[in-house]
């Protein structure tokens, strides 16, 4: 009703200036130039233009796409206020060659923008309606072409021009349309993808795989091509503002698209080395069903270390967004300890069993890492074991004889890889112990001889972090509990002469000077209590 | 066949109208979309919600059973768990790392093993019992701690909203 309204009001409007002109100058060229001369006639052209324009995209949308959904409205209404901001700070660039066929190919600019987000986001419904008409698809793909066309001829245009002429406003144009043409390639794609996966049967399963390497690819171009504009511009002109909010979002999403490529890449991966397969007897006491999809399992199913059973797709999917089971949540890069009910051999297999070694010397990357890479970049660190304890063994089938040959030889390979982790293990335990028995030592001097001669602890203290550097490399590590119990004396005596950030001094018995064996001793036994409890 | 979403949302449909679960009704506003989803609940038994009859709309994201869908009353509503808005603030719909309120364990959140049919039940729970420590509405939830009976009064003024019905 408004729209009416607004239509009518303008017409009469137009009606009236024009008769206006033609009344006073009687003649078509001398009402022209007095049409053009007069700012109040020009706004009222300019408005029944806009109105024109509105009109034509309302006949265009009905032929194209009929009756628009809401969301593709609400979202058509958001991205135009962006986009009408940012013509109007490239308006500011360009002030200059500001006339009316300047705002005329801008708002075409804008015009034909506005169809290609909504022939975006109707690409994008095809995956949710299970009911898309051959109406649809002659409408698409006659729109695509359309618009395909247009942006080629734009952009051919601008070219020319800028050859021809040198650089003007024509090299936003034909920048601007060079995206147009690029997001015409990314619906066409996702189009054909769509298209090819409602006619296939059963789902397929590499069509999100394409679909994220496709999204990379345009990206890629995409963020190419801001960045030559942006430098273009910059030597010519001036900065462009106008395109660094599409270039950031641009960016955002093609690092978006990285991660979820290198994420997806991750879960194939993780996917063929750690999870077996399902027999086809495990596939039947889980009801056959997947429970992400609600779809038989017939093949390519994954069983994890907690006996849940998916299909593979599904599977890795989910594992792109989160490392856990999504039936118990167990998180399957943490080396898990198989259930008691767990069928022996595929959880001997499924358990990536190096993980508690590594996992006890952190910062010192053990050779066998190499062998089954540490899946995720956020994994948490597996849980600290105390020195005390060692590592608990391998749970251990209940039979051999219930193993294939290749699973033996499989667990074979694991068992090896598991011994030769723990004789790592303790090598690294005993050179530590050696490191930490020559430092009690050094302790033990320095503290008998602080009470007699204090010149002589200053030298001594002077000649303990020398030593520290001459230990074996292991020792590194435990440094930082060493370093405290010698700076701890030089606070006392010769306060910071080392570079070491002193910690808080927690022995308040040996601020006085005159102490006995005693104190000393018992220090020593707290540092060793100490000591052994913190590794 | 369609993408798998669209799959996995037409056989929930199905499931929930072969085998629909005591007082819940839920199926697609229009068979042309089937991620916009109307459902009604009945207010819990023996609770201040008894009787009413509460309209919402569910939104299913592309991605859905992956991400969880967004859940959001249409009528009016007074609860600790529900905005001002409608919108439904419930653990089993927050994905893993996204905690609005800070204080969901993980356990509870969304998974693909959860269902429209689960969220539906969740809910009905939920009216019946608030958990007044999450502050979707602290208005309701600070009645709800302290002033039961003006809580279960504005209760009764809803459930007769919903059936149409004049105030008492």
């Amino acid at each position: 009703m408004k729209a009416i309204l607004a239509t009518v009001i303008s017409l009469a409007l137009t009606t009236v200036v024009i008769g206006n002109a033609y009344y006073q100058k009687k003649q078509f060229y001398p009402s022209i130039v007095y049409l053009t001369n007069s700012n109040p006639s020009m706004a009222v052209m300019y408005l029944q233009a806009f109105i024109l324009v509105l009109l034509v995209g309302k006949l265009l949308r009905k032929i194209f796409f009929g009756q628009l959904r809401p969301a593709e409205f609400e979202h058509l209404i958001e991205r135009s206020w962006y986009a009408i901001t940012e013509t109007c700070l490239a308006f500011t660039v360009f002030r200059d060659d500001f006339n009316p066929k300047f705002i005329a190919l801008f708002t075409l600019l804008l015009f034909l923008k506005a169809f290609h987000w909504l022939a975006e986001d109707r690409v994008d419904y095809m995956e949710r309606s299970p009911v898309i008409g051959w109406l649809f698809h002659v409408r698409i793909l006659s729109l695509l072409m359309l618009l395909a066309y247009a942006d080629s001829y734009f952009i051919f245009h601008a070219y020319q021009v800028t050859a021809s002429k040198g650089p003007s406003v024509q090299l936003v144009f034909g920048f601007e349309y060079s995206i147009l043409i690029i997001m015409i390639a990314n619906i066409l794609i996702k189009y054909a993808l769509h298209a090819i996966d409602s006619r296939w049967e059963t789902p397929w399963e590499s069509k999100a795989a394409v679909l994220l390497y496709t999204e990379l690819a345009i990206n890629f171009l995409k963020v190419l091509l801001y960045i030559g504009f942006v430098a273009v511009m910059v030597r010519i002109y001036t900065l462009p503002l106008f395109a660094f909010r599409p270039m950031y979002e641009t960016m955002r999403s093609f690092k978006k698209a990285y991660n979820d490529v290198v994420l997806s890449r991750r879960a194939i991966r993780n996917m063929n080395t750690l999870y077996p397969d399902a027999t086809a007897a495990e596939l039947a006491a889980a009801d056959n069903e997947c429970i992400i999809c609600r779809e038989e399992m017939h093949s390519g199913a994954k069983k994890l270390p907690c006996n849940h059973i998916f299909h593979a797709a599904c599977l890795r999917l989910w594992f792109q967004r989160q490392q856990t089971c999504p039936t118990c949540r167990l998180n399957v890069l943490r080396a898990p300890a198989p259930s008691p009910d767990a069928g022996p051999a595929p959880a001997q297999r499924a358990n990536p069993a190096p993980a508690p070694g590594p996992g006890a010397v952190p910062g010192q990357a053990p050779p066998q890492a190499g062998a089954v890479p540490p899946p995720f970049p956020n994994m948490p660190p597996p849980p600290m074991m105390s020195w005390g304890i060692p590592p608990p063994p391998p749970p251990r089938p209940a039979s051999l004889a219930t193993l294939t040959t290749a699973e033996l030889q499989r667990m074979e390979g694991t068992e090896r890889r598991n011994i030769e982790a723990r004789l790592q293990l303790l090598r690294e335990i005993q050179a530590m112990l050696d490191a930490s028995v020559l430092l009690m030592q050094q302790y033990s001097a320095v503290v008998t001889n602080l009470p007699q001669n204090q010149s002589t602890v200053a030298t001594q203290t002077d000649a303990v972090p020398i030593e520290t550097v001459e230990t074996p490399k292991v020792k590194v590590k435990v440094e930082p509990d060493v370093v405290p119990t010698t700076s701890s004396h030089q606070s006392l005596s010769a306060p910071s002469t080392s570079g070491v950030k002193l910690p808080p001094v927690d022995t308040p018995e040996l601020s006085s000077r005159d102490k006995t064996d005693t104190d000393a001793e018992e220090l020593r036994r707290r540092r060793l209590q100490k000591f052994t409890m913190d590794k | 066949m369609a993408g798998s979403a669209l799959r996995r949302l037409m056989a929930e449909y199905k499931q929930l109208t072969l085998n629909p679960p005591e007082g819940i009704i839920a199926g697609p506003v229009n068979e042309e979309n089937f991620f916009e989803w109307e459902a009604l609940i009945t207010g819990p038994e023996g609770t201040c919600f008894e009787g009413g009859i509460f309209p919402a709309k569910l939104i299913f994201p592309p991605d859905y059973p992956l991400s969880p869908p967004k859940m959001q009353f249409i009528c009016e509503m007074f609860h600790p768990n529900i905005y001002a808005d409608g919108r439904v603030c419930i653990s089993i719909l927050h994905a893993p790392g996204d905690d609005p309120m800070g204080y969901e364990s993980s356990a509870e959140r969304w998974s693909p093993v959860q269902s429209v049919e689960k969220i539906l039940l969740s809910v009905v729970s939920m009216l019946a019992e608030p958990n007044d420590e999450s502050g979707a509405n602290v208005d309701a939830a600070k009645m709800w701690r302290e002033d039961r009976e003006q809580f279960n009064k504005i209760a009764e003024r809803l459930v007769r909203n919903t059936l149409g019905l004049p105030p008492p």
